[in-house]
């Protein structure tokens, strides 16, 4: 069905309206409060629980992670892929482990999965890439989170 | 037949069996750790202990025979704290390895301690550790886990026949180890793993590889020797971790010997064959399938030639064989072989007392009863020799300046020397009925797909036969 919106005899003559709209537009923008922020130089704070990237906790220079696969496990997008080894000073380390990160869908499921609190999710939030990224071992190793 | 009440039900039973095997045909459950179907009861775990009436203390339902009339529970609440405290004892030096443990996800005490066990623990003090001690090629040990179940000393005294595990100390002191300290030296190694209830002993082979929720299960049989021991491939991603046996009381009951068990290693080995490879010098060259094929026409170009057929092939692929081989080759001398000396099943003999037999192919019973004959040495005059296998009959030295062409599964480690290769399948890659010694039919079922190139025997031998014709080739 068609409705014809009816119109007064001011909005009919159409620049009263504008100087209306242009009253409005010029009363936020001089002295209304902005809500942009000048990115790089600026930062917004993030919620200490904030999901972002990865990394694997450790403690005295040795990655907690045992290997015992619980985050690949309870993983809905199936993006870490490790595989186990031994050495000397630890029965059992990822020899490899590796985030898809582009799969990832940050639940922080792996997060609380894991048993040996080594999976962390940091607050980094700018993970902005030019190629398709695979974090690897040593990249996640780096302590870059503060949980 | 005689009736018992467990759990206020109504159950039938066979005079004479205990307990647990009853209530678990009625579908009860009752927990335990030192029990095993195929082992002798010790009854000292305690695990399994239930209320019976008219009795006044509980009793180990793996020790006791069912009898007429007898009331059972399992579920009290007198039987339930008694499985707490027994959770919470045998818990009290158990490490909190599970994470790095190859066991979890199928671990006996693992599952109870979730389902009957109490969540918390009062002990507070230093928990006993022992010094690892090396068992040999097959087993790692890791005695702090270990929760006295002496299953493995049964297994060693009772199937495998050699009393090479022993319990030293008394009491939390407990060791369990072998004598001497000694590596182990039973041929059926493997299966110490398999009856330990916890993550006391676990393979080498197995170790840290995958953990045990990710593998697909495919229930097949060995094709180790000409018994034909039923078994488990477990493979994740088209790979296989392990094997494991399947029980059938009248072929291998619950055990499975290691050759058996770690049989499966040339279906993955780096060096497998997987293209159609010609011979150029010293190294093979991978080709394409028509090349091959052209080629080892070729090879056979008015040569006299005789046929091999592997006694690790299934019964369908050798009447395929049956078929196929007269119309291409005429009447070309065809023959089994498998293990060398063991030409039929008259020189097939127990090759030890437990499970092992001569034959070191499935199934050589089979390819008998279909008639083929037993190869001793090539007839006089053979200038060429086809060579069709699947992977673990042995392959025959032949004499210099005879061309062969092998079907099958070859590695370049063997470097057999042949013209040209046509990679098939393995058992694991295939389906198939195989015949063992006493006559049983049983089923190879495929659990993986074939590697690379690698095709089923049915579709290389019509890949043969088109070939022919197109080119014009006279078979």
């Amino acid at each position: 069905m068609l409705v014809k919106a009816k119109t007064s005899g001011t909005q009919k003559f159409y620049l009263v309206e504008i100087i209306k709209g242009l009253y409005i537009t010029m009363r936020a923008m001089l002295f209304g409060k902005t809500v942009t922020i000048q990115y790089p130089e600026e930062r917004r704070d993030y919620s200490d629980r904030y999901r972002g990237m990865h990394y694997i906790k450790a403690t005295n220079g040795v990655e907690n992670c045992t290997a015992c696969m619980l985050c690949p496990t309870v993983c809905p997008a199936e993006c870490i892929h490790i595989e186990a080894g031994e050495r000397p000073d630890k029965e059992k380390y990822p020899v490899k482990f590796e985030i898809d990160v582009l799969r990832c869908c940050f639940c922080g499921m792996c997060e609380e999965a894991c048993p040996k609190d080594a999976i962390k999710l940091s607050t980094i939030y700018e993970m902005s890439q030019t190629h398709r990224e695979v974090f690897e071992k040593d990249y996640l190793l780096e302590q870059r989170g503060n949980k | 037949m005689a009736k018992c009440t467990i759990d206020g039900r109504e159950v039938e039973f066979v005079a004479g069996t205990n307990l647990i095997e009853v209530a678990a045909k009625a579908g009860i459950e009752i927990p335990y750790f030192c029990y095993h179907p195929g082992l002798s009861i010790v009854a000292q775990c305690r695990m399994c202990a239930v209320e019976i009436e008219k009795m006044p203390k509980l009793q180990t339902a793996c020790s006791t025979p069912a009898t007429e009339g007898m009331v059972v529970k399992t579920r009290s609440d007198r039987v339930r704290q008694n499985q707490k405290s027994v959770m919470e004892f045998l818990l009290i030096n158990h490490p909190l390895d599970c994470p790095i443990c190859d066991k979890s996800g199928e671990c006996d005490l693992q599952d109870q301690s979730f389902k009957y066990g109490d969540p918390y623990m009062r002990y507070t003090e230093e928990r006993r550790t022992y010094l690892d001690l090396d068992m040999g090629p097959v087993i790692k040990k890791n005695m702090n886990r270990c929760i006295h179940c002496t299953r493995c000393i049964r297994f060693g005294t009772e199937v495998a026949g050699i009393h090479e595990m022993v319990a030293v100390q008394r009491g939390s002191n407990t060791e369990i180890t072998t004598v001497d300290g000694r590596p182990l030296e039973t041929d059926y190694a493997g299966n110490y793993s398999d009856v330990c209830p916890t993550g006391s002993l676990t393979l080498k082979d197995f170790r840290f590889r995958k953990r045990a929720w990710f593998l697909k299960k495919t229930p097949t049989v060995c094709e180790g020797c000409s018994r034909g021991c039923n078994m488990e491939i477990h493979q994740d991603a088209n790979v296989i971790y392990r094997c494991l046996p399947r029980t059938n009381m009248e072929v291998n009951k619950y055990w499975l010997c290691d050759e058996g068990r770690f049989n499966y290693h040339y279906v993955n080995q780096e060096d497998r064959i997987v293209l159609p490879t010609l011979q150029a010098g010293e190294s093979y060259q991978p080709t394409d399938w028509n090349q091959a094929i052209d080629q080892a026409k070729a090879v056979f170009n008015g040569k006299k030639l005789a046929i091999l057929v592997g006694t690790d092939l299934t019964n369908e692929e050798a009447i395929q064989l049956q078929t196929f081989l007269p119309k291409q080759f005429g009447n070309a001398p065809v023959f089994h072989f498998g293990t060398p000396g063991i030409a039929s099943t008259q020189d097939d003999a127990p090759a030890d007392q437990i499970l092992k037999r001569k034959s070191r192919t499935s199934n050589l019973n089979g390819f008998e009863k279909l008639g083929f004959k037993g190869f001793e040495s090539l007839p006089a005059g053979i200038e060429a020799v086809l060579v069709i296998r699947g992977g673990r009959a042995e392959i025959p030295k032949f004499a210099a300046g005879v061309k062969v062409v092998g079907l099958g599964v070859f590695h370049t480690a063997e470097n057999p020397g042949f013209e040209v290769v046509l990679p098939g399948t393995s058992f694991a890659e295939k389906d198939g009925t195989i015949v063992n010694f006493e006559g049983r039919e049983q089923k190879l079922k495929r659990s993986i797909n074939p590697r690379g190139q690698c095709k089923q025997l049915p579709e290389i031998l019509m890949m043969w036969m088109n070939r022919g014709m197109s080119a014009g080739v006279a078979s």
